[in-house]
């Protein structure tokens, strides 16, 4: 029986699906079988994320209306052998799936798959009920910013009202010499307002916009900061120990130069 | 026959024959021969002295009983004057003109066959009732996915030249083949 993780933010552009598509493809990596569920219907993007777009035939939708089979919506990456894609529907909306058919197609897929990671839309409405009502564990991302922070606060609240306790933080696209000058919030400003375990964070990093736009996954280049933040992220939710990465080791200005000139 | 009359009011826009062009002097004088006329000549206004009223034209469409046009009557054709953006859909039995670009994450599925006056990036399916006579045709032909009839085209991975010039896909031999579209090279051939 595998596990379903859902990873939500409540506010846009925060990047949940860029959150999906890598710790999910650093899992397939990692030999597991992996499957990525957009419920973001009417606005998918993880299709394009992973490259993935003009594969799709049959949609999240038509599953659940029972248009196809499972198998046929089911898209294999052209990457890893164990990771899949169940895209979302582009010219329907949110009210064409409901909460109990989520919860049916979860329970489907976890009897496959090592991990169902579930790629929520933002907001707070019919989308996001959808995407909770068959997690089993919850990701919530942010970034240094208060209106994120606030949104997400309001998520925690609602994901403990849905059952879902305990939920897992990553803060994304922190820059480590705004902080230390205070001009950015903090990792510890962010888990003293949220009070959650922190699964990861993820420094910014100009090749998540290259990577994103080619669509492949920022985990498959090794020379990415979000990449490795990402890959670690995959290892602890296997339950591996791994200590967050140091953030502080790309401000010297020797390692500038060394970045720049190619050597890291 | 067109002449230039004189003392009506309406004003009616006429294209004339290639065979006989009108260069339109003050003498209103006839000339045959075809080379000796710049292309802007051969549209011209004409003062027509019986004016074709619109209701007039449409009594006469539907009076026409010319078995060649029979036979086309039944070939529903619609025309989508704008772009078709990300999340809309086209669904029509027959086929589908559209006058601008078919964006990613649009759609279009249509009976019979789909022409983009502009780029064509969208998902389209052709002949989607089975008819595998269907074609696609676009001035820019870069498709996420491409269908006819049963038959599911993709790009190919990575990095690839897009042309651009216009492209039509067809099925031929079981396969479907993207062409450069010739000028009049269905002329002969049955419309499907």
């Amino acid at each position: 029986m595998g596990e379903v993780i859902v990873i939500t933010s409540g506010k846009g552009g925060v990047g949940k699906t860029t959150t999906t598509a890598n710790i999910g493809t650093a899992l397939a990596a990692l030999g597991y079988k992996v499957v990525l569920v957009d419920t973001d219907i009417g606005l998918r993007n993880l299709d394009v994320v992973l490259g993935l777009e003009n594969r799709i035939v049959y949609d999240i939708v038509d599953v659940t209306h029972g248009h196809c089979r499972m198998k046929q919506a089911l898209i294999k990456d052209k990457r890893f052998e164990g990771l899949h894609l169940l895209p979302a529907a582009q010219t329907k909306d949110k009210t064409a799936v409901t909460p109990d058919q989520m919860k049916e197609l979860c329970r489907d897929l976890k009897k496959e798959f090592d991990y169902v990671i579930i790629d929520c839309p933002a907001g707070i409405e019919q989308g996001f009920k959808n995407a909770i009502a068959g997690a089993e564990k919850a990701v919530v991302v942010t970034t240094p910013e208060v209106s994120a922070v606030r949104d997400a606060d309001r998520i925690i609240g609602l994901l403990e009202a849905a059952e879902l306790h305990d939920p897992k933080l990553i803060v994304n696209r922190i820059r480590p010499l705004m902080v230390k000058k205070g001009d950015m919030m903090s990792i510890e400003d962010i888990i003293d307002i949220l009070a959650i375990d922190l699964l990861g964070v993820v420094p910014e990093d100009e090749m998540i916009v290259v990577t994103t736009n080619k669509g492949e996954p920022a985990v498959l280049d090794n020379n990415s900061r979000a990449g490795q933040a990402y890959r670690n992220m995959a290892r602890r939710i296997t339950g591996e120990d791994v200590p967050l990465m140091d953030l502080q080791d790309d401000t010297g200005f020797i390692n500038r130069l060394k970045k720049l000139i190619g050597f890291k | 026959m067109l002449k230039k009359a004189k003392g009506s009011k309406s004003k009616k826009l006429l294209v004339k024959k290639e065979t006989e062009v009108l260069i339109p002097d003050e003498m209103g004088e006839k000339v045959t021969d075809p080379d000796s006329v710049e292309i802007e000549s051969r549209i011209e206004f004409v003062e027509e002295a019986a004016p074709m009223p619109v209701e007039k034209a449409a009594a006469s469409l539907a009076r026409n009983r010319d078995p060649w046009q029979q036979n086309f009557a039944d070939e529903n054709t619609i025309l989508i004057k704008r772009t078709v953006r990300s999340g809309q859909c086209i669904q029509f039995d027959g086929s589908v003109v559209v006058l601008g670009d078919v964006n990613p994450g649009s759609e279009i599925i249509a009976s019979g066959n789909i022409v983009v006056m502009g780029a064509l990036r969208g998902v389209v399916h052709a002949g989607a009732t089975g008819n595998e006579e269907a074609t696609v045709a676009a001035f820019k032909l870069q498709p996420t996915q491409l269908r006819i009839a049963n038959h599911i085209t993709r790009a190919p991975d990575g990095e690839y030249l897009a042309p651009d010039y216009p492209e039509i896909a067809r099925i031929k031999d079981g396969v479907v083949v993207i062409e450069v579209y010739q000028l009049g090279q269905d002329r002969q051939t049955k419309i499907c």
